[in-house]
């Protein structure tokens, strides 16, 4: 390891730490406890990650498994975090969370397809494997987050601003994430594809220090964004977590009933006037 | 394009438009049933322009240009036409207004109904986003010249209307609100 990558592996340990102390101070887990759950997650992978490279070497084979394996786990416990937010305001307005739901799980199943799909066409090796997954994963997080607060937005309502602030986190990585993944295993795939392969290993001697540029420049990369994100966390989390408002007052369900197709009528006949102006 | 570009182009997108919506200036409403009997007047989404269509209807006639054009001189009919041209686009613009508030008279009903129906929600969706077609199109129209100033005058009848619904359907909802209601709400 260069200083730069020990700086930031230590770097990443420390303000993971400080992240789980804010997370515990602020009592954020009585009201996200898969949010608070995936900050112990990447405590603890940063920790497994950190504890194979002093006993196995940074180069070494098992450093290599539990890095990607901890890449993947991180990633379903953030799915569970954003699943989440999304239920966090939307459950205390019972008709749109009954429509809100189908439409983001629809939304989370088509993107998890589309992942295992592209997953299971990729060659047999575990950093390709995980590439893709975390990078489908990455894509699908973005896209729920952005449905989630298009279906805020069009029904007038607000994130607050701690889940606010946690979903823009969630979105920097996940973005960031795409964009890097995508380039790694565009390479994997390509012009590093030998060193993954059994049958050439007379080019490995070769490939070897461009893999390992590659990887650095990519962990690189991928550890500054994500120190990035856990201070737009700390910075969410800096004072205790507010009580969760109040529910609502609802109306009568025979108001919507009867009112809704009321007003798609009257919708519809402003419609029905302006295609007859626009009649030649 | 590669697939690289593709995706990279996708994740641009998609984290473009959650900061959109992130930082946007949506215009939030208050979501509590409790709020409609107290501030139902000042609150509520109410068709505003309505008042001024009589007038507009009278600007736009056909009578009112017929009249321009035989008794105006070239420069002050031009400039007439020029005036009522702006009239009639902020007569639209009033129209989008109105024609946002009523649905979003909808989305705060739905919002505070302990069901919704998904057929009456996409309902609304397309007929908003027709709307906006439409709308950009007969403005598109209007701005080209090529729109007969008189047709718009069909729309303020409507519009009136509409109005005079949305004031009685909000007296309902505070009603019901209130535990008050006896009738129905049909249109």
């Amino acid at each position: 390891m260069n200083f730069l990558e020990t700086l930031l592996l230590w770097l990443t340990v420390l303000s993971i730490g400080v992240l789980c102390g804010f997370v515990f101070t602020s009592k954020v887990k009585r009201v996200l406890p898969f949010f608070a759950g995936y900050c112990c997650m990447l405590l603890a992978s940063a920790i497994s990650v950190w504890l194979a490279y002093r006993i196995f070497g940074f180069r070494s084979l098992s450093a290599y498994y539990c890095y990607w394996i901890s890449l993947l786990l991180n990633a379903a416990m953030r799915s569970l975090a954003i699943a989440e937010l999304c239920r966090y305001k939307l459950r205390a307005y019972p008709g749109i969370w009954g429509l809100g739901w189908r439409v983001l799980t629809g939304f989370s199943i088509l993107f998890l397809l589309h992942a295992s799909f592209d997953t299971w066409g990729q060659p047999n090796r575990l950093a390709i494997y995980s590439l893709t997954l975390d990078r489908d994963l990455d894509i699908a997080s973005v896209a729920v987050l952005a449905t989630l607060l298009l279906i805020h937005n069009y029904y007038g309502l607000s994130l607050e601003p701690l889940q606010r602030t946690i979903a823009a986190g969630i979105c920097f990585i996940s973005g960031t994430d795409i964009i890097s993944d995508t380039i790694l295993r565009t390479f994997y795939t390509g012009y590093l594809f030998p060193f993954f392969s059994a049958n050439e290993t007379s080019l490995w001697v070769a490939l070897r220090p461009y893999f390992q540029r590659i990887n650095d420049l990519w962990s690189t990369m991928h550890a500054i964004c994500f120190l990035a994100a856990i201070g737009i966390w700390c910075y969410a989390l800096r004072k205790p977590v507010p009580a969760r408002a109040e529910a609502p007052v609802l109306l009568p369900v025979d108001v919507y009933r009867e009112l809704s197709p009321a007003i798609n009528m009257r919708l519809a006949s402003f419609n029905d006037r302006l295609v007859e102006i626009l009649k030649p | 394009m590669n697939s690289l570009g593709f995706i990279i182009i996708i994740g641009i997108a998609l984290s473009g438009a959650f900061l959109w919506l992130q930082f946007s200036g949506h215009k939030l409403f208050r979501t509590d049933a409790s709020f409609f009997p107290i501030h139902a007047n000042d609150a509520l989404p109410t068709a505003k322009h309505f008042v001024y269509f009589p007038q507009i209807r009278q600007a736009l006639s056909a009578a009112d240009s017929r009249y321009l054009r035989e008794t105006a001189p070239p420069q002050v009919l031009k400039k007439a036409l020029r005036e009522r041209r702006s009239v009639a686009r902020r007569f639209l613009k009033g129209l989008h207004e109105d024609f946002s508030n009523l649905a979003m008279l909808g989305r705060i009903v739905a919002s505070l109904s302990p069901e919704i129906s998904r057929q009456q929600e996409t309902e609304r969706l397309i007929l908003t986003l027709k709307f906006q077609v439409l709308y950009s199109l007969v403005l598109l129209r209007l701005s080209a010249g090529n729109l007969p100033l008189e047709q718009l005058g069909l729309l303020t009848g409507i519009v009136e209307r509409l109005a005079t619904r949305m004031d009685t359907a909000m007296a309902e909802i505070s009603a019901l609100s209130a535990g008050q209601y006896s009738g129905g709400l049909g249109a």
